[in-house]
């Protein structure tokens, strides 16, 4: 018997390619061998569930594919994209990458101030964007405010790739559009304007190794004084983060000053379902979604 | 076999890839020093440095460190000569019980490494993935703020 939790363990293989290429290769041979493949990045969430997985619902793992060799995949740079500048991050990207690039602190403060309420050092050291995204989870941090900046992802599998808009990713709770043998290669996001409304704001119980009760990031830009471009990315509040786009067709084309809260708030009403769990109240979660739009619209 | 570097000594493991780096360090390679709490990222007592980043070693797979460079908290003195924080700890009441001490040690020493001049918020930002239910925080914090005077002092790393 191994020494090895749990049972079984030594059953799964790894593969550790160096290139996204190779990484295809190997997940397209997987799903044609009919085994059942995981990648593998921080291990934030998958040694967790491979560790904690009870005895009864165990089942092995054929091949873990590591890609924390594959340099490509954190990468940072830039890229003009229809005149407009984005930044673009491999899949590999960790929080705490976001914190400490000069890059991403200079251009995008938001994103590090997400990055710094994501778990703890820790975490933001292993934790990556694409597993961020892969998950699929309502109470991801990095995906709301990715999702806030016209986030948008490039899948790629052996002899393809395809480019799809963060809010059209998930379809259900934990359920998302990549298939068996994609990875998500790159996120690219639009750098806002200047003197955009570039916020995020968490409500959880602590600080630090919190999840989210609420969380939304916004960027809200203005010219003379009239909103033209509001893009939002919530997590909590409902079974996916949520780009509110009710909200968003509303305050867009309207001057700041004379947003009516009222139809903002019936919006939020129509486009989210919070839920009561172990981390708080759907009536709560609501109220804070409310305070939390009309906090990221005000000047 | 996975080969990879742990406190400056080669090391190697037939350990399943998949296996936790926390299970392998404290059991076949006795390094027991580096503790088990939660078993999932929230409590820190597992940290250890991976080619110089903190990290808990309960979230990483064993096959992810080939080649790579591990330092645990019996890793940081030099020989019988403690480091500054170690001994900041001892003097200024940073460890009680003494289980999150090998984790607070590691974070701590993360910290100093790329700022020998942190304010309270930047430790605290530190170690908030480190639980103590001992201390409520203060002396640890002033432990590590001791350790980085003394670090500042001689000139040397932490």
């Amino acid at each position: 018997m191994s020494a090895y939790a749990p049972a079984g363990l030594e059953r799964t293989e790894m593969a550790r390619p160096k290139t996204i290429v190779e990484a295809c290769r190997i997940l397209a041979q997987a799903v044609r061998a009919k085994k059942t493949a995981s990648l593998l990045a921080g291990g934030t969430d998958v040694i967790v569930d491979r560790h904690l997985m009870p005895v009864a619902k165990a089942h092995a793992i054929d091949l873990i594919v590591d890609v924390t060799g594959v340099e490509e995949l954190v990468r940072i740079s830039e890229r003009d994209v229809g005149g407009e500048r984005h930044l673009v991050f491999g899949g590999g990207v960790t929080y705490w990458q976001l914190r400490t690039d000069a890059r991403v602190t200079g251009t995008i403060p938001m994103l590090d101030a997400m990055a710094k309420d994501v778990g703890a050092v820790q975490i933001q050291t292993r934790g990556t964007l694409a597993g961020n995204i892969a998950t699929a989870s309502p109470a991801a941090d990095g995906v709301p405010a990715l999702m806030a900046l016209d986030g948008k992802v490039t899948l790629v599998k052996d002899g393809g790739a395809r480019t799809v808009p963060l809010d059209q990713f998930f379809l259900a709770y934990r359920k998302t559009v990549l298939a068996p043998d994609e990875l998500i290669a790159e996120i690219a996001v639009r750098v806002p304007k200047d003197g955009a409304r570039v916020r995020w704001r968490k409500v959880g119980t602590r600080l630090a190794q919190a999840i989210s009760k609420v969380a939304l990031a916004s960027v809200v830009e203005e010219e003379g004084g009239v909103i033209t471009r509001a893009r939002f990315g919530m997590a909590s509040v409902a079974a996916v983060p949520h780009p509110l786009a009710g909200v968003r067709a509303l305050v867009e084309g309207k001057s700041t000053k004379s947003l009516d809260r009222a139809a903002i708030d019936a919006a939020i009403d129509r486009e989210i379902k919070p839920i009561d769990d172990v981390r708080s109240t759907g009536p709560y979660r609501l109220h804070v979604a409310k305070a939390l739009v009309w906090r990221a619209l005000a000047p | 076999m996975i080969r990879f570097k742990v406190n400056g000594a080669a090391r190697e493991t037939d350990a399943p890839p998949l296996a936790r780096l926390l299970d392998v360090l404290r059991v076949p390679l006795g390094l027991t020093g580096t503790k088990e709490g939660c078993g999932e990222g929230e409590c820190g007592a597992c940290s250890v440095l991976l080619d110089g980043v903190p990290v808990n070693s309960c979230l990483v797979a064993v096959g992810q460190c080939e080649g790579r460079d591990i330092v645990t908290v019996e890793g940081l003195a030099h020989g019988e000569e403690l480091t500054p924080l170690q001994r900041a700890f001892v003097e200024d009441g940073g460890a009680q019980c003494g289980i999150c001490t090998p984790g607070m040690l590691v974070a701590a020493e993360a910290l100093l490494r790329r700022n020998t001049r942190p304010t309270d918020d930047d430790i605290r930002d530190a170690i908030a993935g480190n639980l103590c239910r001992c201390t409520g925080y203060q002396r640890i914090v002033d432990s590590i703020q001791a350790a980085a005077a003394a670090v500042r002092a001689k000139g040397s790393r932490a």
